[in-house]
């Protein structure tokens, strides 16, 4: 019983880093309908901006959480600026594949610049250990879920109750429509890649303590990411903290019973089963372009 | 403007050229990499610039031909020839696999289902250690047993420049069959199926079938490439066959300009043979793969071919008779 509690709450604290590396890539699928495949590569420079910050500068971890929040904004405005904007006439798969080429391109500036041997990133909380029971839970993993959480209302409340929000939701929902109502869909778009990015960048810096930080960290978190976009619907927030979470504790509870080299295995498994049977995701809604 | 027939005898006196230019292992390794790259790259420009269905799991269709020759001969003590045509049977059956889920999905969903797939490929490839000894690889694999043919001295393709005829003379065969394909009217068919699949379907294609033609013809040839990389290198690991080799073989395929046949051969030769010439610049060499496929993106859609075409329309006029 203490086993498979222990295992839900690493499953939960992987849940959540997950739900904000995917709420990104769901969020610019929204308004944009297209894949940013260097989402991965925002979340490792915000993992490595977070520790130059700390490890170099002697900053302090929670403060190098914004840090890396504000480098994610900053590298999501440049990948609109640089990318996606320029191709947004084209056929739906060239940003896509530029996108892949940004990120091979980033991935080996990273390996050149950083070498491939993983980074010690240490958080000053991931000694502290809260006992309850038999289980216990780092104050590292505690912090994890409860940014999570707090950027999830927070990023909830602002959809709902902004006038920016509604405007999003509604460049979203139809982007000339919401063109002639006076909205510019393009700052808006801009403004997703900001928010979007900058929580990358924010989960980096909390996976960093906690995975392994290397230039190809955020490959291996990007590829649970999309499993977990398509698994909760394309461009639904609910369905994607629902499928983040359940991602989470199944890679938990497979490393607890099948072992972690399954972990992949059985997610992607998911994936296809999903894809075959459901491809509309968890929640359903109505876009059928991909379908 | 050049005929077909001359065009193929250019390339076949090219390939039966540089073996004799390239006498040294490092170059004619490098050549027998480029023969594999040009498979890879041709293959995957079929489902991706021709049907225009998006394909990330090429890596996967790779190492499954190299896994599935080696196995079946070091195993089993399978011929290599009937090994070759299993691997080819199998990376075939795989990727029509695949392509029954993009009967059902386009643009990014087959993009990411068939990611998911060279992930879970190489994770099996990974793990299934009895069978494939996972990171630890399989050694000694032998090359293709030697060929004697009548008044010709024995073919043996321990040797790099023999290894090298037969790899490219494959590369220039599946060229051969992908071009006649692209010229009939299958290839239209494809075309169409790319540009608009509902006014496809409006004219009585059968999309979902002709997706599974292209997806079991380009990861065969990728089967067929794994099957000769195999008895090339001798050694077999599964991080030969990450995802990234897909994003390579992409990069490719997208500098050398999609939906032509030519343009991949270039950017499969140019793609490999390039970072060999920036060894001085240390890693940062590898930086190439990924600034070359974004910028073509962003500033020449069309690659290589795209900018010979505007190079040959500067020229003189009386130089462009077609």
């Amino acid at each position: 019983m203490t086993v498979v509690l222990q295992q839900a709450i690493n499953g939960v604290v992987l849940g959540s880093l997950y739900v904000l590396v995917a709420l990104g890539l769901t969020l610019i699928y929204g308004v944009l309908v297209q894949i940013n495949f260097a989402h991965a590569d925002i979340v490792t420079l915000g993992a490595f901006a977070a520790y130059f910050f700390t490890h170099g500068l002697g900053g302090g971890y929670i403060p190098s959480i914004a840090v890396a929040f504000l480098v994610g904004g900053a590298l999501g405005w440049l990948m609109n600026a640089a990318v996606f904007a320029p191709l947004q006439s084209r056929s739906e798969l060239l940003p896509l594949i530029a996108t892949i080429g940004v990120s091979v391109l980033l991935e080996n500036a990273m390996l050149a610049a950083f070498g491939p041997i993983p980074y010690a990133f240490e958080s000053p909380y991931s000694n502290e250990v809260i006992r309850f029971g038999g289980t216990f839970i780092t104050l590292q993993n505690v912090l994890i879920i409860a940014v999570s959480v707090l950027t999830i209302v927070l990023l909830y409340a602002f959809m709902k109750f902004t006038f920016l929000g509604k405007a999003l939701r509604a460049v979203a929902q139809d982007r000339e429509t919401a063109g002639l109502m006076g909205i510019n869909p393009n700052q808006l778009v801009m403004l997703t890649f900001v928010i979007a990015s900058a929580l990358a960048g924010m989960a980096g810096a909390m996976l960093g303590p906690v995975l392994v930080l290397n230039p190809f960290a955020g490959t291996s978190v990007i590829v649970k990411a999309f499993a977990i976009v398509i698994i909760g619907g394309f461009g639904n927030v609910e369905g994607t903290i629902l499928a983040g979470l359940l991602v989470g504790l199944i890679e938990s509870f497979t490393t607890q019973y099948l072992g972690p080299g399954l972990i992949d295995i059985v997610v992607f498994a998911l994936l296809l089963l999903m894809l075959a049977i459901r491809p509309t995701g968890l929640i359903a809604e109505k876009r059928e372009e991909n379908v | 403007m050049f005929s077909r027939r001359v065009g193929y005898l250019c390339a076949i006196a090219a390939i039966w050229a540089l073996p004799l230019f390239f006498t040294d292992t490092y170059w004619r390794t490098n050549l027998i990499v480029c023969a594999l790259n040009v498979m890879l790259a041709i293959g995957l420009d079929f489902v991706l610039g021709y049907a225009g269905q998006l394909n990330l799991g090429q890596s996967a269709f790779y190492g499954l031909g190299a896994y599935v020759s080696t196995l079946l001969i070091m195993r089993l003590g399978v011929p290599f020839w009937i090994a070759f045509v299993a691997a080819v049977a199998f990376s075939s059956l795989a990727g029509i696999l695949l392509s029954l889920f993009a009967m059902r999905l386009r643009g990014h969903y087959l993009a990411i289902a068939s990611l998911g797939f060279a992930v879970i490929t190489y994770q099996i490839l990974l793990n299934w250690i009895s069978l494939t000894q996972g990171p630890l690889g399989i050694y000694a694999i032998p090359p293709p047993p030697a060929v004697t043919l009548p008044w010709l001295p024995k073919i043996d393709f321990h040797d790099l420049g023999n290894l090298f005829y037969l790899v490219a003379g494959f590369a220039l065969l599946s060229y051969f069959l992908l071009d006649q394909l692209v010229r009939s009217p299958i290839g239209a068919t494809l075309t169409a199926i790319r540009e608009d699949e509902v006014s496809a379907s409006s004219l009585g294609i059968n999309c979902a079938a002709w997706k599974v033609f292209a997806f079991g013809v380009g990861s065969g040839i990728a089967g067929a490439a794994g099957c000769f990389y195999a008895g090339f290198v001798g050694t077999l690991v599964p991080d030969a066959f990450f995802v990234t080799e897909s994003f390579t073989i992409l990069a490719m395929v997208v500098v050398g300009g999609m939906g032509t046949l030519i343009g991949p051969v270039a950017g499969a030769v140019l793609l490999t043979v390039l970072p060999e010439f920036l060894r001085g610049l240390g890693d940062w060499r590898l930086m190439v793969y990924g600034a070359a496929l974004t910028a073509v993106v962003l500033f020449m859609p069309g690659g290589i071919v795209q900018a010979a075409q505007l190079v040959r329309r500067r020229l003189p006029a009386g130089e462009t008779r077609k």
